[in-house]
């Protein structure tokens, strides 16, 4: 790898960690997702979406491969339309909107697979995918009540995860061998020529993820540690390390387990930003609508009141 | 290069893509339970109850849907029907092929279970308090834990056994729906004055309590002045929610009139009160005594989990989704007609009841058939009838019309100066409403005919001297003595 192509590996993948998480936080800002009745994220939530992470790259490795684009492209619309339905909140629009870009990212694959001097248009529509995916799903989760406490675990078994499926069993490489190329392939990043980078989707879903839930539990001192974590943990040190690699060993790893580096700095960031008090709650973040009381009804009466079955003599 | 590759939306969304794992099964399964008329999960609705507690922690409220949670999903009119006539038939299967009384009773009728529908259940024999009382032993479908026995204010006390499935069934639901309601809260201290024979009630009140974090004090219905002394003050030892009678309540806003107390004196925040006709003159003094609204509701031991509120336009609304609700004409039995009073027929479903589940009970609990319009209140898409106007067997049927036990309480619990409750007796003269009063509870005594006649009653009016206990029992009167009370050193 020349110095050029390291440095645009670096820089690439630094603006897709860093742009992902950022603009996480301002949906997070800005968009307040409907959330249901009952139910705020917990850690058996995350031991279930642990589940998932284990199970569906093998699930992925069994399809043919003329049915994994469907299958993604699929994944990718719905996860879309949730995400961004309080975005764009006329559904015909909404739709359109995630057919259009899905069309897109299958055309210019098309294209890259015809001429790999057009990859560079696949990688800039398919990432616009990606990121959005992950900003919709970071956000689902954030806004669903997931703690920094879970969040942190989840990067930690995350880490294990990679380092046993990178290192023993090479399941990572696998699922990367058998996507790339693809529509709608769970990565982002650029190619241009001989330079290029690539981050998978789970790893820009965990940062934009600590980013967010860091700053929803502790504010602006949680965000700014949390993005120097990602900056740092998430995009130098797993970019830095092939050259390192290949300098020490001479062999140039084709992938590198990025959250190796980043799970164990969140959770550590984690236990730091938990020294300065308890997670700030959604509540805190943005306190419920009160009910005003009805006509002729007691000032003792108070918010969340309406008539209802209730126990009784 | 790939760094990794994680699917990181993967997961179980639910209609509008919301991911809350954990406590979405375990809607889903609760729901599907509901539908399929399958037992429910006991655990299941339980950990229901620390989802609800863990989503008011962290976001302060529920969900936007939480009416749609609670009152199930607003199906059309023949779904609805569909369902119910399911619920029917499942619950009447169940019950001949468990019950001897009711293999007998559908026998006899010549009405097969599985063709029921709310059409045609007027075919089965509404189940008296008598059948009840006379074969009580033939009502039993599954292993009895706790018996609760009625009052008896009617006569006789009947004695309904519940199963261990319904004793934790039954409070988990409650406070579910006290939790999403915001009716009950970890920080609320429930008082609890209630007639320690309600053994059902003071049971699934502790669950509840215990299931919403919140703190109980029974108290039973010890003499007023002990219970006032316990409500009294705003520090923490001081209740926050209270549950009674309507004529115990009477009572202790009497009493704390008397003592000069006002709602600065008190913590109370909502007292809840049933099993007896509650005016709204009482209710509106106890408001302003006590600073808590004073909510009605109606439930009964035999019918229980059957229950209902009462609206902001005093209806009594009755979930439909628990058992089917009628509401028969008192001489003929068919289904009353829009504005015709009628006496409330439940029936409880399975899986809600299981031990002595009873069908088409007959509760004497008077009522009147809404005009036949569209509902304009706040639980419009709940069904409704009029509140409960007293039993259907104390209706005095004067030269004038029927007057109902409602009627003459609210004229006498709204004359100047009433001592609640006030002791009366009503009868039926010459085709002319008759009242006798205790001198104790009316200090103006010429005026009442006046009162009366200005609600529309044509009435002789007799004041009795004395207390007049022996001219109308209420719950209050159920009263347990403690040592103190009785002047005793415990």
């Amino acid at each position: 790898m020349t110095a050029a192509q390291n440095a645009f590996f670096v820089l690439v993948t630094l603006a897709v960690a860093l742009g992902v998480s950022l603009a996480s936080i301002a949906y997070f800002r800005r968009v307040t997702l409907p959330r249901p009745a009952v139910g705020a994220f917990n850690g058996n939530d995350m031991v279930i979406m642990m589940g998932f992470v284990v199970v569906l790259p093998f699930l992925y490795l069994s399809l043919p491969g003329w049915l994994l684009p469907p299958v993604l492209g699929l994944t990718l619309a719905g996860g879309l339309a949730v995400g961004y339905g309080p975005v764009v909140r006329r559904g015909a629009v909404r739709w359109s909107l995630i057919a259009g870009l899905l069309v897109a990212d299958w055309l210019t694959a098309r294209s890259a697979d015809d001429d790999p001097t057009h990859a560079t248009p696949y990688w800039l529509v398919n990432s616009l995918v990606i990121m959005l995916m992950a900003v919709g799903a970071a956000n689902l989760n954030a806004q669903g009540g997931l703690k920094l406490r879970h969040v942190s675990r989840f990067a930690l078994a995350l880490a294990i995860y990679d380092l046993f499926f990178a290192t023993v069993v090479p399941l990572t490489q696998k699922l990367f061998d058998a996507v790339q190329g693809y529509a709608f392939a769970p990565s982002a990043g650029l190619r241009i020529g001989e330079f290029g980078a690539v981050v998978g989707m789970g790893d820009l879903l965990v940062y934009a993820l600590f980013t967010t839930v860091a700053y929803k539990a502790y504010g602006r001192q949680g965000l700014v540690l949390a993005l120097c974590l990602v900056a740092v943990f998430g995009a130098l040190a797993p970019t830095l390390a092939p050259v390192t690699v290949e300098a020490l060993t001479g062999h140039l790893p084709k992938i590198v387990p990025a959250q190796i580096f980043f799970g164990p700095a969140a959770f550590v960031g984690y236990l730091v930003l938990r020294r300065s008090g308890p997670e700030r709650r959604m509540a805190d973040v943005r306190p419920p609508a009160r009910l005003a009381p009805a006509d002729g009804e007691l000032p003792a009466h108070e918010e969340l009141e309406t008539a209802g079955p209730r126990t009784r003599p | 290069m790939v760094l990794a590759a994680h699917p990181g939306m993967a997961g179980n969304l639910d209609g509008q893509g919301r991911t809350m794992f954990d406590a979405g099964i375990r809607q889903f399964r609760m729901a599907l339970a509901m539908v399929l008329g399958r037992p429910i999960n006991v655990r299941s609705a339980e950990k229901l109850v620390d989802d609800a507690l863990a989503t008011l922690a962290e976001f302060g409220s529920p969900g936007e849907d939480v009416e749609q949670l609670l009152r199930g999903a607003a199906a059309d009119p023949q779904m609805r029907t569909d369902l119910t006539n399911k619920a029917l038939r499942r619950t009447a299967k169940r019950l001949v092929a468990k019950s001897p009384f009711y293999a007998d009773h559908f026998a006899a009728a010549r009405v097969d279970p599985a063709a029921l529908t709310v059409e045609n259940i007027t075919a089965v024999p509404v189940t008296t308090k008598a059948d009840l009382v006379e074969r009580a032993r033939d009502f039993l479908c599954s292993e009895p834990f706790l018996a609760s026995r009625t009052t008896g204010t009617t006569g006789r006390p009947t004695e309904v056994w519940y199963s261990r499935y319904e004793e934790r069934l039954w409070p988990a639901l409650v406070a579910l729906s006290q939790v999403l309601r915001g009716t009950v809260r970890t920080t609320d201290l429930v008082q609890f004055n209630i007639s320690s024979r309600a053994t059902g009630t003071a049971y699934a009140e502790m669950q509840v309590a215990r299931l919403s974090g919140a703190a109980i004090r029974m108290v039973g219905l010890v003499p007023p002045a002990e219970t006032l002394d316990l409500m009294t003050g705003t520090g923490p030892s001081a209740p926050t929610l209270m549950v009674t009678y309507p004529s115990y309540l009477g009572q202790l806003t009497r009493l704390a009139r008397e003592r000069g107390l006002g709602p600065a004196d008190f913590r109370l925040r909502r007292i809840n009160v049933g099993s007896e006709v509650l005016s709204p003159a009482l209710a509106e003094a106890s408001e302003k005594t006590f600073g808590a609204p004073v909510h009605d509701g109606y439930g009964m031991t035999e019918v229980t989990p059957v229950a209902g509120a009462i609206c902001r336009q005093r209806h009594l609304h009755i979930d439909a989704g628990i058992g089917l609700v009628e509401v028969c004409d008192l001489d003929t039995g068919a289904p009353a007609a829009p504005g015709a009073l009628g006496t409330i027929v439940a029936t409880p479903f399975f899986p809600y009841r299981e031990c002595m589940p009873l069908f088409r009970y007959d509760t004497r609990d008077l009522v009147r058939q809404l005009p036949d319009a569209p509902l304009t209140c706040e639980m419009a898409n709940v069904p409704a009838t009029s509140h409960i106007l007293g039993k259907a067997d104390h209706v005095l049927r004067t030269q004038d019309g029927p007057v109902t036990p409602r009627q003459v309480i609210e004229v006498l619990d709204a004359l100047p100066g009433a001592c609640w409750p006030v002791r009366h007796r009503a009868d039926v003269v010459d085709g002319r409403l008759h009242v006798e009063v205790a001198a104790s509870s009316v200090p103006e005594t010429s005026d009442i005919a006046r009162h009366f006649a200005e609600a529309g009653l044509d009435v002789t009016v007799d004041v009795v001297p004395g207390e007049g206990r022996e001219l109308r029992r209420y719950r209050c009167d159920l009263v347990e003595n403690s040592f103190a009370s009785a002047g005793r050193a415990a």
